[in-house]
């Protein structure tokens, strides 16, 4: 906690946890990867689900 | 005249010819030479040669390529030969010193942020001590295993990055992992090494030994430690405390009615009902006849009237406390699994729970309330990381509307779309479906949460379950590596391929071989206390060679579609050519493994490798080989076994409906997931519906990523893209606490508990709600 203007503040320099799927598992943060596995993430592109399941 | 040196290190120092004929006479007496006159001329001849050859001052080196030109000049090709051996194995042990120590150093003095060895495994926080400590050790112990326990072959092979030997630090060790049966473990009680914990007798005394089990179990093993039937096995300690609760309920109801000796006549009556009727107990399930025993017989003592009202009143709050008992032996064991730093290098044990197919209302109540205990979260509400649920989807079970457990799938896919877990395993996929057996929990294949899978048993056919297994060891191919090496020539392909899967198959052995010296006291809790199939048979000083037979010898590969792009130019998921060819290459590796299979009557089996640590290691090593090729070697790692890469535009139906016929292929191990874009939790009907079509191509285990992140300032868990949706702030800056308390929040003025989440009075308040 901090002061200013007579406000008490909170939260300088606190993050926000993303919290991500390594491998199957969880793993807490981004933080905690490793190069690879960050280099991976940051290239994860998102799934759509439009097409029907009439194409089984 | 030679008259000094040049040593390694840059000094200039005295010639000797001493030194010389010294190290030709060690490599002669090695193939039994004796003659040191013959040494000393010898000697003269390599100052000959190099005086001829006008180099005044030589270094080490060109002196070394002088005693070789000069022995074999001289007919003795064999001292040569053993010179230049003795001189490569003095070459590898100055670079293994180099290189470790200087790993030691970083790993010493640099940062996890800024040391990438720290990081590989993600959960290790390589900024601790014992984190650090971990890694000296591991370090260090795979330096020694490639330098003297690994066959040269195999030591090449995995320097080089043709393969990787996954966990080489344990390889003189232990196995990889296993799955508990904790029903048996239970049983009579065990011991973990101090002190003997007798059979629990309550769901929470259940839940703290469900974490003991797997947390002494993973001091044995550098694997996961998964629970296969984790509602079956908890359904018990359901099934003790609701007993227990009924009965002092009925001593305290009849009491208050003015019964004389209440606590006696309860008491009796039970023991005469559970002995005069097969261990008859009350239970959840009013109607299994207890009520009308027990009524018969303290009616006469106590009058009907108070019995019938003691008996409704018990009832009432057994049913009660026990939804609220096993929710806070679930919260407990969610709190336990992810705060106990119980495994080597202050990690906490790789543990999954798989759940969801027991119908009993006791098995029924610790699935709802560990999937509500994990939709609560931790004590700021964060999402745990561990244990890794696994719901195990089975028609006519939970699948579909009317089965017993379908609100329970529902659950789950509510609790998934907040929490990421559960993860989804299939039973009806056809290679699971073929071990099932209804009513034989041991039969339904289950996964750890990496995505081992150890069900099928070539060893004992009669035993195809999943309590006590697990793999023992598994190597990795670098697909891609082959692919360029091929040089989009398919049949040199397979040919290499082929090599390869004979190198894995030959190390897998010699690995196999130094497990199966092992003993049982190398595993106090594992075969000590018969976790492991048949261990129970073996005693302390007895090798475990024979029932570890009953594990899995696994290959694993990474990178199938870099691979098929440097073979035809595109990956699986563009391409159907590309698409069949892949299928080609993993249904050729897996015939290889059922081949050994067969032949040998062990359980040699094909993984879709997790690949950690791995993601980057061989691409690093790829690129540096053959340089940035698109599309193979221009991204920091390799694709994940047979998935689709992750950055290639793909619906998440066409992801499924390719990455499926894998999963059949990989029988030591799989996973598809897809990401979902948006908040799920807006949409849960379009979370099922992907679940749904999983099982439906016959995907054996699968899970949906969708962004899930925290503001640890007001709590706030959901998306966050720039500003928090709750307290809006952005990242690192700092708000009004005044602004917070507005929000509800940080109540109690302290900034280290929000009081969000987690409000102690809020909780005594929660009733049983019902799952519609």
């Amino acid at each position: 906690m901090t002061m200013k203007n007579n406000m008490v503040m909170v939260g300088e320099g606190v993050g926000f946890e993303r919290i991500r799927r390594i491998t199957g598992y969880l793993v807490g943060t981004l933080d905690r990867f490793n190069n690879a596995k960050r280099a991976e993430v940051a290239d994860r592109v998102k799934h759509g689900l439009s097409d029907q399941m009439e194409r089984l | 005249m030679i008259q000094q040196i040049v040593k390694r290190d840059g000094r200039v120092v005295p010639f000797e010819l001493d030194k010389i004929t010294e190290a030709i006479y060690k490599a002669a007496q090695a193939l039994g030479g004796q003659d040191r006159s013959m040494a000393e001329k010898l000697a003269t001849d390599v100052v000959a040669y190099l005086e001829q050859k006008g180099n005044e001052i030589p270094s080490v080196e060109q002196i070394q390529d002088a005693v070789e030109h000069t022995l074999i000049e001289n007919g003795h090709a064999r001292t040569a030969k053993e010179f230049i051996l003795y001189r490569s194995t003095r070459t590898r042990v100055r670079e293994m010193n180099t290189k470790l120590m200087k790993i030691y150093e970083d790993l010493t003095f640099r940062e996890a942020h800024e040391n990438d060895v720290k990081r590989e495994n993600a959960n290790i926080d390589g900024d601790t001590a014992m984190g650090t400590m971990l890694k000296y050790g591991s370090e260090g112990a795979k330096q020694f295993d490639e330098m003297f326990i690994l066959k040269p072959e195999h030591s090449k092979a995995h320097r080089e990055g043709d393969i990787h030997i996954h966990d080489l630090d344990f390889y003189t060790l232990t196995t990889t992992c296993c799955q508990i049966d904790l029903t048996r473990l239970f049983e009579d009680g065990f011991s973990t090494g101090h002190g003997f914990l007798r059979e629990p007798n309550s769901i929470q005394s259940y839940s703290a030994l469900a974490c003991i089990a797997i947390q002494a179990n993973q001091n044995d093993q550098h694997g996961g430690q998964s629970v296969p039937a984790f509602d079956f096995d908890m359904a018990r300690g359901v099934a003790k405390s609701y007993r227990t609760l009924y009965r002092a309920n009925m001593i305290k109801a009849l009491d208050l009615e003015g019964v004389e000796n209440a606590e006696k006549l309860v008491r009796d009556a039970a023991e005469k009902i559970e002995a005069e009727n097969g261990g008859l107990w009350p239970a959840m399930d009013a109607q299994n006849g207890y009520t009308e025993l027990e009524f018969a017989l303290l009616a006469p003592a106590a009058g009907e009237e108070a019995v019938k009202k003691a008996q409704a009143f018990a009832r009432r709050y057994a049913d009660r406390e026990i939804d609220r008992h096993t929710y806070q032996a679930m919260e407990a064991l969610v709190h336990n699994l992810n705060t106990m730093h119980s495994r080597a290098g202050a990690q906490i044990p790789f543990s999954s729970l798989n759940y969801g197919t027991d119908t009993s209302p006791e098995g029924r109540l610790v699935i709802r309330n560990l999937l509500l205990a994990t939709e609560a979260g931790l004590g700021n509400g964060e999402t745990a990381i561990f244990p890794i649920h696994i719901f195990k989807v089975k028609e006519g079970v939970n699948f579909n509307p009317g089965d017993p457990n379908y609100d329970l799938f529902k659950l789950a896919c509510k609790v998934s779309a907040e929490r990421l877990f559960p993860n989804f395993s299939f039973i009806d996929a056809p290679f699971n479906l073929k071990y099932y057996k209804p009513g034989h929990p041991e039969t339904e294949a289950t996964y750890m949460g990496c995505r081992t899978r150890v069900v099928g048993n070539v060893y004992d056919p009669s035993r195809e379950i999943v309590n006590g297994r697990g793999n023992l060891s598994f190597t990795s191919i670098n697909l891609p590596r082959l692919a360029i090496k091929a040089n989009h020539n398919i049949d040199f392909f397979f040919e290499q391929l082929d090599q390869q899967l004979n190198l894995v198959i030959d190390q897998l052995n010699h690995r196999f071989k130094i497990q199966c010296g092992k003993k049982v006291k190398n595993f106090p809790f594992l075969m000590g206390q018969g976790i492991w199939i048949d261990s129970e048979h073996l005693g302390p000083e007895d090798t475990i060679g024979e029932v570890l037979k009953h594990g899995t010898l696994t290959a694993g590969f990474i990178g199938l579609a870099e691979c098929l792009t440097a073979l035809i130019g595109k990956h699986h998921g563009e391409s159907q050519a590309a698409q069949n060819l892949g299928l080609e290459i993993i249904g050729c590796m897996r015939k290889r493994m059922d081949d050994e299979s067969a032949k040998t009557g062990l359980n040699y089996t094909l993984i879709a490798t997790p690949a950690e640590g791995l993601s980057g290691r061989f691409v690093r090593l790829d690129r540096q080989r053959y340089g940035s090729i698109p599309g193979v070697t221009d991204r920091e790692y390799y694709t994940n076994s047979f998935h689709i890469p992750v950055w290639f535009p793909i619906s998440a139906y066409e992801k499924l409906r390719l990455e499926a016929p894998y999963h059949a292929l990989t029988n030591a191990g799989h996973i598809s997931y897809i990401e979902l874009d948006g908040d799920p939790v807006k949409n849960l009907d379009a979370f099922e519906s992907v679940v749904r079509f999983m099982k439906e191509v016959g995907i054996g285990y699968g899970s949906i990523n969708h962004p899930l992140d925290r503001d640890p300032v007001c709590g706030y868990t959901g998306i966050i893209d720039d500003v928090c949706p709750r307290c809006g702030r952005h990242e690192g800056e700092a708000i009004e606490l005044e602004k917070l308390q507005k929000l509800g929040l940080y109540r109690h003025l302290n900034a280290q508990t929000l009081g969000c989440c987690g409000n102690p009075e809020e909780e005594a308040d929660r009733v049983v709600n019902p799952v519609e």
